[in-house]
């Protein structure tokens, strides 16, 4: 028989309860025990009082409409927005506090100021910027939670729930979806041999598929590498039908645009000599160990001055070519005038930051394409990277000693 | 194949072309031909350079163009305009070329040396002073003189140049019109009678190489003589003449003193050259960085590779600068080393070159040979 196959205490369960229909789910779910226990209860005094069980009734069918699985949400939830709340008025509190140590306004006290007082009072030299102690409002710190993905009754709200991953799968769904229309779409076209919307196409080159991460904030799930790449193939092949320009709202959403146009904002003005020829000088220009400034004069007939001396300043051609890059890439090379105060460093270090100003200079006697050609050529890059240390216990910052069996 | 060929023959021949000159002689060049090539004979470029002259890379450079080809630049122009407008009755001009390293001043006394030889000058000329006071070679020559106390004689350097100078004024020794003015005693069976032709005294000198420093002296002297006298007229070209003043030579002598230059016979020789006492020619020195060890190149300016005695003992002088290239003129060079295939790629690597080249002639030819 089936009882004789479970264990002793179940057993006992078994001759307290009632016969129902879910009894199966006791055995297995043993967190949804409580409801049995409860319905005993009601069972219990459903024999004694004919009036009480009808309002018992009542409250045991509102009851029931919450699952289980709704109620610990709901008990999560409320506990999330009770932590939330605590932070959120610690935060406040601490930022209070940090104004009076700062001798500020602590109504006008923003999360700016709040950056700059913990940089003050904390500073750090740990070289990861995350690593560096920091005060962020609550929301900031603590990852989005997803909402209620099921009713209330326990039934999920979307039809892809028990894939585990129902945004990424929807996303995919879409799109498969999008590749069918597009096709009927062209058929449609081809049958009746209609000439192509002139107005129709897709600029995919000011922007770029979301990252992993990104794709991840946006679907508030974590996916793996196989499905972001499935994600990317499936995009591409959308994207490369010949009417993709249909779904262009569908394909905008997971693309993110190159950061162009913060270039275009800070480009300062140039100023004029007295000659009245423009100019623009580039301070802090920084490379490895040089630093100098960077006058670029518009128009010019292409003279360079470095310390004083002309390009023979450097010796080899690696460091010449460093100068001339920006000038050759944007061919201004005869049009414009250098002047560079740079000290500090090798040659390696002091030509990449002349190139690095030159190219900064540049920016205000170019047009936005050539803008937009630079910042992709690097040549608006800062390069960070400093020396190495040297580590103890092997000869170089990376080198180990050479491997030896015995 | 045969259209290869021909096509290699129509290169080579090329006249028709905007960077070369068919005026192969440089007493006729003019600023009409500036920055452009003109090619030297070669077996006159053989009597000429046959034995230094030209720089080395520039020597290697011409074998594998298989020809001689000098640019006709300004400072070159400058200097023969000079030569030819100068009055010969009065004292020597002496003329100082000066520049940075790798310009051409090397290739500026060149040109004037197949200038002068057309001229039927009488040529003295000394390729690359450095050879004999800085380069040490594993067995240098060297002794005590004989005849002049507590100086060096370099016998090998001198009768090398010797030879030198018999190639190069072949024509004029031959001609034996040059007479020597009195009598050299070399020992107690040797002596050169006075009256002898020079080329008697070149020939001694060489067939007897103990006696070869004190033959230069000897010539030196004959030369100022004779050209004084209008039997001839003489150009003195020293390339790397600030060597004889800088103050320490590499040279040791057997018991490990330090020589300087002052103390090698061959430098009081040429010192008494470059002297002004003497008329009807042209001195021309160059001050050549290169000369001088790596630590004191910090300026290419006369004043400081010459140093105060060397300043002193040329003034007064005419300084002639030797520049980069100019536009033209590194257009001009472009397109030679295009004809040559020394150069090739799409055109705009010649703004590059001229930006990495900084226009200097020999980072340019540098740069250019893995292209």
């Amino acid at each position: 028989m089936y009882f004789n196959s479970i264990t002793m205490s179940r057993v006992i369960i078994k001759q307290l309860l009632p016969h129902t229909k879910s009894f199966c789910v006791t055995f297995r779910n043993p967190t949804v025990s409580n409801v049995f226990n409860y319905s005993t209860k009601v069972t219990t005094t459903n024999s004694n009082n004919a009036l009480e069980n009808l309002t018992d009734w009542e409250t045991l069918s509102r009851k029931k409409k919450i699952s289980k699985a709704m109620k610990a949400y709901l008990e999560r939830s409320q506990e999330h927005d009770e932590f939330m709340k605590r932070q959120q008025f610690e935060y406040n509190i601490g930022k209070r506090h940090l104004a009076n140590m700062m001798g500020e306004d602590p109504e006008t006290f923003t999360q700016k100021d709040v950056d700059r007082a913990i940089e003050y009072l904390f500073p750090s030299g740990i070289y990861d910027p995350a690593a560096r102690p920091l005060m962020k409002p609550p929301e900031e710190v603590f990852p989005a939670r997803k909402a209620a993905e099921f009713d209330e009754a326990g039934r999920p709200h979307h039809f892809l729930f028990y894939t585990g991953k129902p945004s990424y799968f929807k996303l995919m769904y879409d799109a498969a979806e999008n590749i069918q229309q597009l096709y009927n779409f062209q058929d449609k076209i081809i049958r009746k041999k209609a000439t192509p919307d002139p107005n129709g196409s897709l600029n995919l080159s000011s922007s770029v598929w979301l990252t992993k991460d990104q794709l991840e904030q946006v679907l508030v799930e974590t996916i793996t590498e196989l499905e972001y790449n499935n994600f990317k193939l499936v995009m591409q092949r959308l994207v490369s039908l010949p009417h993709a320009y249909r779904v262009k709202e569908f394909i905008e959403k997971y693309r993110k645009p190159l950061s162009s146009q913060k270039f275009a904002l800070e480009i300062p003005k140039p100023s004029y000599d007295a000659e009245g020829r423009a100019f623009i000088t580039t301070y802090e220009c920084l490379r490895k160990k040089a630093r100098g400034d960077v006058t670029v004069i518009a128009p010019g007939t292409g003279k360079i001055t470095i310390n004083g001396k002309d390009i023979t300043y450097f010796e080899d051609v690696q460091s010449r070519e460093q100068v001339m890059f920006p000038l050759i890439f944007t061919e201004m090379q005869d049009r414009v005038d250098i002047v560079c105060n740079i000290e500090g460093g090798g040659p390696s270090g002091q030509s990449g930051a002349i190139r690095w100003g030159i190219a900064w200079g540049l920016r205000s006697f170019v047009d936005a394409e050539m803008l937009q050609k630079m910042h992709v050529a690097g040549l608006l890059t800062r390069d960070f990277r400093r020396r190495e240390r040297k580590k103890p216990g092997q000869p170089g910052a990376r080198k180990k000693p050479t491997w030896k069996k015995r | 194949m045969l259209s290869r060929s021909c096509r290699h023959l129509c290169r080579r021949y090329s006249q028709a072309v905007t960077f070369r000159t068919i005026e192969n002689s440089p007493s006729q060049h003019n600023e009409k031909q500036e920055g452009l090539f003109y090619t030297m004979n070669p077996d006159l470029c053989k009597q000429l350079f046959g034995h230094g002259g030209f720089p080395k890379s520039f020597q290697l450079q011409t074998k594998t163009f298989t020809e001689t080809a000098i640019m006709v630049r300004r400072p070159a122009l400058d200097l023969m305009n000079c030569i030819r407008a100068s009055d010969m009755d009065k004292p020597v001009i002496r003329y100082v070329l000066y520049g940075e390293k790798g310009t051409g001043k090397s290739i500026t006394i060149a040109h004037l040396l197949h200038y002068v030889h057309e001229e039927g000058y009488l040529i003295v000329h000394v390729p690359w002073v450095s050879e004999w006071l800085r380069r040490v070679p594993r067995h240098k020559e060297m002794s005590n003189s004989q005849t002049r106390e507590g100086l060096v004689d370099l016998p090998l350097d001198a009768a090398a140049w010797l030879i030198h100078f018999k190639s190069q004024n072949q024509t004029l020794l031959k001609s034996g019109d040059l007479k020597i003015s009195k009598e050299y005693v070399w020992s107690k069976r040797e002596k050169t009678e006075a009256g002898a032709p020079l080329a008697a005294l070149v020939e001694h000198g060489i067939s007897r190489v103990k006696y070869a420093c004190d033959v230069v002296d000897a010539i030196v002297d004959e030369i100022k003589i004779l050209s004084t006298n209008k039997l001839c007229k003489t150009f003195v070209a020293i390339d790397g003449f600030n060597s004889f003043f800088y103050p320490l030579t590499r040279l040791n002598t057997p018991t490990k003193k330090k020589v300087k230059p002052e103390e090698v016979t061959l430098t009081s020789s040429f010192l008494k050259l470059t002297n002004n006492d003497w008329s009807n020619g042209a001195i021309v020195v160059s001050a050549d960085q290169l000369a001088v060890p790596d630590d004191h190149q910090e300026s290419y300016l006369p004043r400081y590779l010459l140093y105060k005695k060397g300043f002193e003992h040329l003034d007064p002088f005419v300084p002639i600068e030797v520049g980069r290239y100019n536009e033209k003129e590194f257009l001009s060079c472009a397109e030679y080393y295009r004809d040559r295939l020394w150069l090739r790629g799409p055109p705009e690597i010649e703004t590059e070159l001229k930006f990495t080249s900084a226009c200097n002639p020999y980072r340019f030819m540098e740069q250019c040979a893995p292209l």
